[in-house]
């Protein structure tokens, strides 16, 4: 028993072990003389002097939640619509097959592919970036939910019917709560997709965001400035990640967890 | 007549996970050749009971000794059936029940005589070349079975291998395991929920008590084969068991 | 007393075309099911049995023949009919109570109103006390348990089972099979319960209509009322029509 214990505690430290020794190789490698890496203390102090000095008169918070924004948005509206659709395409055959070859035309083509003709027609501003976050978003969505909606098992929709539920009752009693884990699957991947089209289109045209700040420091060799965006960049993610993990707990009681 | 030598001892087995004690105090001796069947309640501890006796998981006390030492895969031979059947997909039924005896590194010979010796008691003949994935579910049991014997393990030990088909099924896959048993000889280790299957099969039958289950009684059961499951004898026997763990 | 029929179906057949040809699952089938008798459908492996459950249920539609309910045709999904699948059939997302209640949901009663039926059929199966439980908590013998419920919920005239018991292990099977007759005398109602367990057929059945492996046809109907209730599995008369249905039985070695 002590002995579990022991183990238990050992493996809860590894992440925290991982990460310490990546900062000290970090460190090292950093630390020689021709180093084109900054050394962690660089990058501290750099973050130090943007909290004195803000780019763009806008606060790090700030430059957070501008690319937060721009994700969580257009995350949103991918999710609306991928969901619909994968679940139009997925449950419904005249629908899929008028819709879903087009959509396998559309899918492989990259969301910063789109970064032009969006730049074309909805300017610099917000919408472009929104636009081509929910570009990138609705593949991986609408993927998942279709998925999701063709291996329901059919004796799940068959019970239902012979219990008298009429076609609306089966999509929302039925086809939505067995797709739930895909379609939240699919979230987790358009997330990760969202956060690399926000900052590649910041990286083009934008004025606040993490990766404005990133093209900021590239500008002037600032390198120490890349880098603490970046670190940014990952923690934000993986806390959204985590976050919504935390959603599917709650969303999915019913999924057996597998430790 | 000679006694036959003990092929299976089990010592004071005891087992718990935690708190929660499955096996207590088990004692009982299985002979070279026989065939045992073990029967309980549902839900008193079966499957950690095999698991016990090939050391797929390590006692809690007591031991398990086969020929005399510790029971262990490595040193003995041990072959294990499931309720799925756990044919290789990928090889031929011929692949299939050859390739224990391969894995053991048995001259060609030897492999080449005991594949051809289980087809033939099983009825495969015509099955030889074809992948278990083209075959029912119970041809494929048959070829998970014959591999199991070809390799002449030490004990064989099969966990309600019949449990979900039918009864007529079940009675030709009985007589079938019965037949290969004769043939090979090989002391067999057979559980089951299934009381009727249980008599019909066995030379003996233990029947476990519900967690923390030990031995409550055996039962010899000396019926020629094959068994008339009506015949009064019969009746007799699987009523007394039925009484020993009926929990419904 | 007059033997109403409460079922009829006359001269069905299923055929199901596949790519390159067809096959036949169903030859032809007809019969005659008594009301509230505790009628079995019995054959190997694979015969169409399910087929034919389906067929009845409105789920699938036969190539020919006609199904009556109360002397009058019918197709379709009807809600007089209740099914009750094998274990996988209840919804994983739904706790037990929600399951049971799932029928009155669809018809548009309130919550209160369902949540009664619903815990009125979890008494009725005993599993008062799980009704907050999800699926996956449960034992195979208690998932079956709320299939019942859930049938039973709906307050059908006629009561289709599709080898509810095929998952368990033979006791629990036992347990299960006096369980079943217990809720049948509790509230009568027609039940027709397909197997391929000769023993349970026998153990249930008023009566026990044989069927042929594919494709599918009658091969003998059984009348099994003269055999008392409650019914004992080694009694001699129960082991001599076990014997005699077994040796009419087609073997499959599915």
């Amino acid at each position: 028993m002590k002995g579990r214990k022991r183990k238990d505690i050992l493996l809860n430290l590894l992440p925290l072990v991982s990460i310490l020794l990546f900062i000290l190789a970090w460190l090292v490698v950093s630390g020689g003389e021709s180093s084109l890496i900054p050394t962690p203390t660089a990058v501290f102090e750099r973050y130090l002097k943007l909290l004195e000095k803000p780019i763009s008169k806008t606060s790090i918070p700030g430059h957070i939640w501008a690319s937060l924004k721009r994700v969580l948005l257009g995350l949103l509206y991918g999710s609306v619509f991928g969901i619909s659709f994968g679940l139009l395409i997925g449950w419904n055959k005249t629908c899929n097959r008028i819709f879903k070859p087009l959509f396998e035309l559309i899918r492989p083509i990259p969301a910063l592919a789109w970064i032009p003709l969006m730049t074309l027609w909805l300017g610099i501003g917000e919408t472009s970036k929104v636009a081509l976050v929910f570009l990138g978003t609705i593949m991986p969505i609408t993927v998942n939910t279709y998925t999701g909606v063709r291996l329901i098992p059919k004796i799940n929709i068959d019970a239902a019917r012979v219990f008298g539920a009429n076609n609306v009752q089966i999509i929302t009693d039925i086809v939505l709560p067995s797709s739930l884990s895909a379609i939240i699957a699919g979230v987790k991947t358009a997330l990760g997709t969202a956060w690399m089209v926000v900052l590649a289109a910041e990286m083009i045209s934008a004025k606040t965001g993490l990766g404005f700040m990133i093209i900021r420091g590239t500008d002037v060799l600032d390198l120490p400035l890349v880098i603490f965006a970046m670190i940014l960049i990952g923690v934000i993610g993986a806390c959204i990640s985590s976050l919504l993990t935390i959603v599917e707990r709650k969303l999915c009681p019913w999924k057996s967890e597998i430790n | 007549m000679n006694k036959s030598k003990i092929k299976v001892q089990v010592n004071d087995l005891c087992k718990s996970f935690g708190d929660l004690r499955v096996l207590q105090d088990c004692n009982f001796t299985v002979e070279d050749g026989e065939f045992l069947c073990v029967v309980g309640p549902t839900g008193c501890g079966k499957t950690t009971f095999l698991n016990l006796l090939c050391n797929l998981i390590e006692p809690t006390s007591g031991e398990v000794l086969i020929d005399g030492e510790r029971a262990s895969p490595q040193k003995h031979n041990l072959s294990f059936i499931f309720q799925e059947p756990s044919a290789f997909p990928w090889l031929t039924v011929e692949q299939n029940i050859e390739y224990g005896l391969k894995a053991k590194n048995h001259d060609k010979i030897y492999i080449k005589s005991q594949v051809n010796k289980v087809i033939e008691i099983m009825g495969l003949q015509e099955y030889r070349h074809s992948f278990p994935g083209e075959m029912s579910t119970s041809a494929e049991q048959k070829i998970v079975i014959g591999r199991a014997f070809a390799m002449n393990p030490d004990l064989l030990l099969m966990d309600e291998p019949y449990g979900q088909m039918d009864i007529k099924t079940r009675f030709y896959l009985e007589d079938e395991v019965v037949r290969i048993w004769k043939e090979f000889k090989r002391t067999v280790i057979f559980i089951t929920h299934n009381i009727e299957e249980a008599v019909y099969l066995a030379e003996r039958v233990l029947v476990l008590t519900d967690k923390p289950a030990h031995i409550k009684e055996e039962i010899l059961i000396n019926l020629p084969r094959p068994r008339d499951v009506t015949a009064p004898e019969f009746i007799g026997i699987r009523n007394h068991i039925t009484e020993l763990i009926k929990w419904w | 007393m007059e033997i109403r029929n409460k079922l009829e179906l006359r001269n069905i057949s299923k055929i199901f075309l596949t790519r390159k040809s067809y096959s036949v699952a169903i030859q032809q089938v007809d019969l005659e099911v008594r009301e509230n008798e505790f009628l079995v459908l019995l054959g190997p492996g694979q015969c169409g049995k399910t087929v034919l459950l389906n067929i009845v249920a409105g789920l699938l539609e036969q190539t020919t023949g006609e199904i009556c309910i109360d002397g009058a045709p019918y197709s379709g999904l009807n809600n007089q009919i209740g099914f009750i699948f094998q274990s996988i059939g209840i919804m994983p997302w739904l706790t037990v109570r929600d399951n049971v209640a799932i029928g009155p949901k669809f018809a548009g009663k309130n919550k209160k109103e369902r949540y009664e039926i619903a815990q009125k059929n979890i008494d009725l199966v005993r599993l008062t006390g799980f009704e907050k439980h999800f699926p996956r908590q449960l034992s195979g013998g208690m998932k079956q348990r709320v299939g019942i419920a859930r049938a039973y919920a709906n307050n059908p005239e006629i009561l289709l089972m599709d080898e509810p018991f095929g998952q368990l292990d033979a006791q629990t099977r036992y347990a299960m099979q006096d369980e079943i007759l217990r809720i049948w005398n509790e509230n009568k109602r027609t039940v027709i319960f397909v197997t391929n367990n000769i023993e349970e057929a026998v153990y249930l059945g008023d009566r026990i209509v044989l069927f042929s492996s594919r494709p599918m046809q009658v091969k003998g109907v059984y009348d099994l009322t003269s055999l008392e209730r409650p019914r004992d599995y080694t009694d001699e008369d129960f082991l001599e029509i076990r014997q005699k249905i077994s040796d009419n039985m087609d073997l499959v070695l599915e």
